[in-house]
């Protein structure tokens, strides 16, 4: 575990320092809040666009296939 | 040719690569997702071929892909979702594969199987790398000078066929070996053995011989089935489990699926084990067991069972025979004897019994850890008896659960190719092959003059335990006339057979090696350290390039689609037999009653669906006549119809089916048997999968009835008592001969239920009278017909008590034993003090992240990046007192003189004394990489030592199982 | 709707990897980066017990607090995401979190693109197009949008992981505990809870009247 975390640290600072420079548009940095491109939410996108009732009752009912209760008594 | 020698048949924290040292560097590009022209180069197709639309695949997630995956949209954007099943282990794991222009590009869970419910383990998770196989061996190679090289397919079938054929004329068909597979489909398996036949010989097997063989013998011969009698599922209706030999938690995670639910329902988890396992971390009780000492254990455990009367007296008087001649022996294993043996304290052994005999229904469940061991047949009997003494077989929640390895590996047993018999346990006596030879539509006559003679017809072939001796064996030592001159391995791996030093010596003797796989590596490597020429590497598909059959471990039956056309120039296995069959000269024979189609290379493939009807036609004894290919596929469409906890469907199209229909699924598919959830149940009626034991070892014994006695058979049957098997004798003297149909009296006539090819004896057995066609008798505590009768306990040959071998030695030496010479007592007693220099007991076992020899799983990088080394866990205790530490290199060495360089891994999960070490890894001999000796661009990413190769001499004695879970070794720093 | 949570069941998770190649296989995660990981305390000894990490989405997430750029968002289901293209790789986050969920890849590969972080999306994307070949380069899948759960709950082996709505997962997994009826037999259960087994037989067979109660009004 020691290890990889070592390892990881190391990777992290040198290409932090690499993946500078490589964009040319410059961010201006607010303190506390987000800075970059806004999402859709989840129930905007191509399957449910937009009905979010129904991808909240289609997650609901995904949600129960982790239950195995439902299925087995 | 001549026949000499016998004429008689038969025979009869774990290095979890935390450590990432590899993983940062060249790796890194490994899991990228094909694109077309990727996937394009590797299928083997040419860009722009016809129907292959212009896409890439990372478009694929449209709309579609969010719909039900029960009702795929037709064709939606190219977009299909094939249902498969995982082929990493026995559970049966069902895998929706979303494919795209012919690429698999996603794999989503099945929450409607009843089996898994959604579930996967690491393999089973990660199966859709097989639609990448980057490490796959891409096209026929050929050894030359000590390298592979590159053929056509054409010069690979040419010169490997034109080497067998001159072998067979000069040699006989017995100088070539074949070695099938377990990760055959139902088809292709017995496609095998009827392949082999028609060659002309018997020397032919599978992995079934290394994992489960004493149990399919020891089972079988107590109470006529040699299978798993319950299932996974069922273990949710046991009150209390006992898991002997058996690390389910990695060897078949999901069915801890079932272990837990059960569990958090009040069942007891007992387990016993040599090693702290992840299963045994999960239990509520953990007993710590020496290596090789479980009958004393069991006979332990029923000593005192007896003691306290907590046997099922009525069970036992009703449906078993001889149990006073084994209640003589196991009271000899007083308290202080079974410590003495097995290490167990008497409270600990007291307690489990009480917990089985006081929370029933209890089941057990034993894997290689009983069976494979000189004595596995004599260990499987013994919970077998366990089991009966309790009342516990023929119950749900109870039963002997049996958990198989390969996915396939109780399908290619049931009709796949066994040395010592013809699909379904026919045997090989004449009646069996005239039985198989009308199914197939060939001359009897004809088959037999394929064979040396009649008598080689019906002798018992070499098994993979031994084909090495086979080669290697003074001829005038072996029960054949040629040695073995060739080997085919036909998806087979070699590192998980014992003795690995030995096996490259063999490799280097023979005149051709033809290995066909998918991942071919771990035999091309081995054998191109010793040899320079004679090796042939073919490129099989996997199952997820064909469609076909698989048994499950608990018997049912599941149907795999085609998910994506063969990858780069691989062929299916059973496209490749028939190609061989031709290069022979006996294709005609082959596929008499099967339909040969074009694949889209214009190669002639068999049809699969066709070769399952022929199974259906043949297979009566074990009850595989009644899956047609239709009904099957219903099954795999309507899921979510079936209950998970007893496995039948309630309502829909399969209403009253078992799911998979579990065999024995009697008669033909439209008597509608609906298979058999667990086996022996009396109290169902036969038309619903109720049952009883098999009447298959006569009448009667020493005067006294083996028939069941009154009042014990199976609910609704007319004969309420025991009775023999039936035959058309029996039919006649019942009066029910004339309710066969007059079709089916002209195929029934002087047959009995197994070779009445019109179904009839069975269907007018079991539909109009309730009554099962194999008989209704008591199991046998005392199988007379085994070496030991009654199971005895006998010192691993290689024992690190002098003390107790001379107690409990082995039997004595066989000669034409499996058609080899084979030692037991001789040798035991030559090393029987060798602990002295190899004083730990050395064990191995498997590890969820890989399968069998590990070839396939270690060349799939999302499972090769969790398990980067081989090593060996070595209890602190004795790490300290060979003076090395944690994830040191350390040599592991056997009597064998074998060398083995692995990490340390030092950890309690073993006690001082032992060693154990997976199984799973090949690549490395002697403490060197043999990358240079694979094949290019198809060696495995993970490499390391087999433990096989430093295990040690010991069969079992009657199956010739391999001894690999216990023997000696000893243990340094590198 | 709640917020979405990962939950690992410790009493049944195996250590079976499952999450863990799931996620492999969903997302095409390189060599070297595990977004989820299983962790095994007390290995090989009476005691052993495993859960699987991954990010934990949390609510007051120190990842957001401290990322220099402000990459970080979270969702209305309570997702934290980030955005690769303002990411600079610094490792702060990796300083700041408390359970080594975010990942520094290295390499060619697209998670790896400039060892920008990368870290469980609870299978959401990240702010490209749902379901566009970008977002699927620099974030992998976005099943959320799907109407799908995250892969590596959606296939473990023993159902020990969970994710989904928070008050769906705990409802799931509040029954389980009952069901397991350990109550005096369980460490520590009568001084957390008092009472014993029958008590809590009881309890959960009112919880149960209760459901079927709910169940049979909708």
């Amino acid at each position: 575990m020691n290890t990889r975390i070592l390892t990881l640290l190391a990777v992290a600072g040198t290409l932090g320092l690499a993946a500078c420079g490589e964009r040319p548009q410059i961010v201006e940095y607010k303190q506390g809040q987000y800075q970059g491109k806004a999402d859709t939410r989840p129930w905007e996108g191509p399957a449910f666009k937009g009905d979010k009732v129904a991808w909240e009752n289609a997650l609901r009912n995904r949600n129960q296939s982790q239950n195995e209760y439902k299925r087995v008594e | 040719m001549l026949t000499r020698k016998s004429s008689t048949a038969g025979g009869n924290q774990r290095l979890r690569s935390t450590a990432a040292r590899a993983a940062q560097t060249k790796l890194g590009d490994f899991a990228r997702t094909m694109d077309r022209r990727a996937f394009l180069k590797r299928s083997g197709l040419v860009a722009g071929a016809g129907a292959l639309a212009t896409q890439l695949p990372y478009n694929m997630i449209g709309s579609a892909d969010a719909a039900d995956a029960a009702n795929p949209p037709a064709g939606a954007g190219g977009t299909e979702i094939k249902r498969t099943v995982c082929t990493h282990c026995s559970v049966g794991c069902a895998v929706d594969a979303v494919v795209k222009n012919g690429v698999w590009v996603r794999q989503e869970p099945v929450f409607d199987s009843p089996i898994n419910l959604g579930a996967h383990c690491a393999k089973g998770a990660s199966v859709r790398e097989h639609g990448h196989g980057d490490y796959r061996l891409k096209y026929p190679m050929k050894l030359v000078d000590g390298k592979y090289q590159k053929i056509s397919w054409e010069q690979a079938m040419n010169e490997v066929s034109e080497r067998l054929l001159k072998l067979r004329k000069e040699a006989g068909p017995d100088s070539v070996y074949w070695i099938g597979s377990s990760k055959h489909s139902n088809e292709q398996a017995y496609l095998l053995r009827k392949f082999v036949s028609f060659w002309g010989t018997n020397n032919c097997d599978h992995q079934a011989r290394i994992c489960h063989s004493t149990t399919v013998a020891g089972v079988a011969n107590t109470w006529g089935y040699g299978a798993m009698t319950n299932s996974y599922n069922d273990m949710q209706n046991s009150k209390a489990m006992l898991f002997i030999g058996s690390n389910a938690a990695e060897a078949h995670p999901v069915s801890l699926l079932h272990v837990l639910h059960g569990k958090e329902n009040g069942a007891k988890m007992i387990v016993v084990d040599p090693r702290f396992t992840r299963t045994a971390a999960k239990a509520d009780i953990f007993s710590r067991i020496r290596s090789g000492t479980d009958i004393p254990f069991i006979w332990g455990m029923l000593y005192h069972i007896f003691k306290n009367g907590w046997e099922d007296k009525e069970y036992l008087k009703a449906r078993v025979h001889g149990i006073d001649k084994v209640k003589e022996e196991i009271m000899k294993w007083t308290p202080d004897k079974v410590q003495d043996v097995t290490g167990i304290p008497e409270a600990e052994v007291y307690k489990i019994a009480e917990t089985l005999a006081k929370n029933k229904p209890s089941t057990v469940v034993w894997c290689m850890g009983q069976t494979q061991h000189t004595v596995g047949n004599a260990n499987v009997r013994a919970m077998c008896i366990l089991q009966l003494v309790l009342g516990n077989v023929g119950v749900s929640g109870g039963g002997t659960n049996i958990f198989r390895g390969h996915d396939n590996v109780q399908g290619a047993t049931d009709v796949g190719p066994n040395p010592d018999s013809l699909p379904g346990y026919y045997g090989l006596a004449a009646g069996s092959w005239k039985h198989w030879c009308a199914v197939w539509g060939v001359d009897y006559e004809w088959v037999k003059g394929r064979y040396a003679s009649q008598a080689m017809m019906e002798k018992s072939g070499i098994t993979v335990s031994r084909w090495i001796d086979g080669v290697l064996e003074n001829n005038e030592a072996i029960d054949q006339d040629s040695n073995i001159k060739a080997v085919v391995y036909w998806g087979h791996a070699p590192n998980s057979q014992t003795r690995g030093l030995d096996m490259v010596e063999a490799m280097k003797a023979l005149d051709t090696l033809v290995v066909i796989d998918p991942y071919p590596s771990a035999t091309a490597a081995m054998s191109a350290m010793v040899r320079k020429e004679g090796v042939y590497l073919l490129p099989a598909c996997t199952q997820f390039e064909t469609s076909g059959s698989a048994t499950a471990s608990n018997r049912s039956l599941q149907w795999r689609e085609k998910v994506i056309e063969p990858l780069f120039e691989s062929k299916t296995d059973h496209t490749l037999m028939y190609a061989f069959a031709k290069k022979f000269g006996f294709e005609q024979a082959l596929c008499k009653n099967i339909k040969v189609e074009k694949d889209k290379q214009g190669w002639d493939e068999p049809n699969v669906e066709d070769i399952l009807r022929e199974i259906n036609r043949g297979t009566w004894t074990i009850g595989y006549t009644g899956q047609s290919p239709e009904r099957l596929k219903l099954h795999m469409k309507n899921m979510h119809t079936f209950d998970v906890k007893t496995l039948r469907a309630k309502g829909g199209p399969c209403d009253g089916d078992y799911f998979g229909l579990p065999w024995p699924c009697y008669g033909s598919p439209e008597l509608k048997h609906p298979g058999t959830p667990n086996l022996y149940d009396t109290s169902k009626h036969v038309m619903d999968g109720g049952g009883n034991f098999r009447a298959n070892f006569g009448v009667e014994k020493d005067g006294v009835s083996l028939l069941a006695e009154d009042g014990s058979a199976s609910k609704g049957a007319d004969l309420q008592m025991g009775y023999p098997e039936f035959d058309h004798v029996l039919m006649k003297k019942l009066g029910w001969w004339d309710e066969l149909t007059e079709d089916e009296k002209k195929l029934a006539e002087g047959k009995n239920w197994k070779t009445d090819r019109s179904g009839g004896i069975i269907r007018v057995v079991m539909k109009n009278h309730g009554c099962h066609p194999f008989g209704n008798a008591k199991a046998r505590a005392v199988v007379w017909n085994f070496p030991d009768p009654v199971p005895l306990h006998r010192e691993p040959m290689y024992s690190p008590r002098p003390d107790l071998v001379e107690k409990y030695p082995q039997p004595d030496d066989k000669k034409a034993f499996w058609r080899l010479p084979t030692l037991y007592k001789s040798l035991q007693t030559k090393v029987k003090d060798i602990s002295k220099d190899y004083p730990l007991v050395m064990t191995s076992g498997r590890l969820v992240e890989y399968e069998g020899g590990g070839e396939e799983t270690r060349s799939n990088p999302w499972l090769a990046e969790l398990q980067q080394e081989m090593f060996a866990e070595v209890n602190p205790r004795d790490a300290n007192n060979a003076g090395f530490r944690n994830n040191d290199y350390i040599w592991v060495e056997t009597p064998t003189k074998a060398k083995l360089k692995v990490r340390a891994q030092v950890t309690e999960r073993v006690a001082a004394g032992t060693v154990f070490l997976p199984f799973h890894f090949s690549g490395w001999w002697q403490g060197k990489d043999m990358l240079e000796y694979y094949p290019e661009g198809a060696a495995p990413i993970v490499r390391g030592e087999s433990v096989n190769q430093a295990t040690t001499y010991g069969y079992d004695s009657v199956t010739m199982m391999q001894e690999t879970k216990t023997t000696l070794c000893r243990v340094s720093k590198a | 709707m709640a917020r979405m949570k990962f939950l690992c069941d410790a009493e049944r998770c195996i250590e079976c990897n499952g999450c863990v190649t799931a996620c492999k296989n969903e997302h095409e995660v390189p060599w070297g980066v595990n977004r989820r990981r299983v962790v095994t305390m007390n290995d090989g000894v009476p005691g052993e017990r495993s859960i699987s990490v991954s990010c934990m989405h949390c609510a007051d997430a120190p990842c957001m607090a401290v990322c220099p750029t402000d990459c970080f968002y979270k969702t209305e289901e309570g997702v934290v995401l980030h955005d690769k293209d303002l990411c600079i790789g610094c490792g702060y986050c990796f300083f700041a979190c408390p359970f080594g969920a975010p990942q520094f890849p290295n390499g060619p590969a697209a998670f790896g693109a400039r060892g920008k972080m990368d870290k469980c999306t609870f299978c959401a994307g990240g702010p490209e197009a749902d379901g566009s070949e970008e977002e699927f380069k620099k974030y992998g899948r976005n099943r959320l949008s799907e109407g799908k759960l995250p892969a590596c709950a959606e296939m473990c082996s023993t159902k020990a992981l969970l994710a989904g709505d928070s008050s769906v997962v705990s409802d799931i997994f509040r029954d389980r505990v009952l069901r397991r009826g350990k109550g005096a037999e369980a460490w520590g259960w009568s001084t957390a809870y008092g009472g014993g087994k029958q008590e809590q037989t009881r309890e959960r067979k009112q919880e149960r009247t209760q459901e079927q109660a709910q169940e049979g009004k909708q």
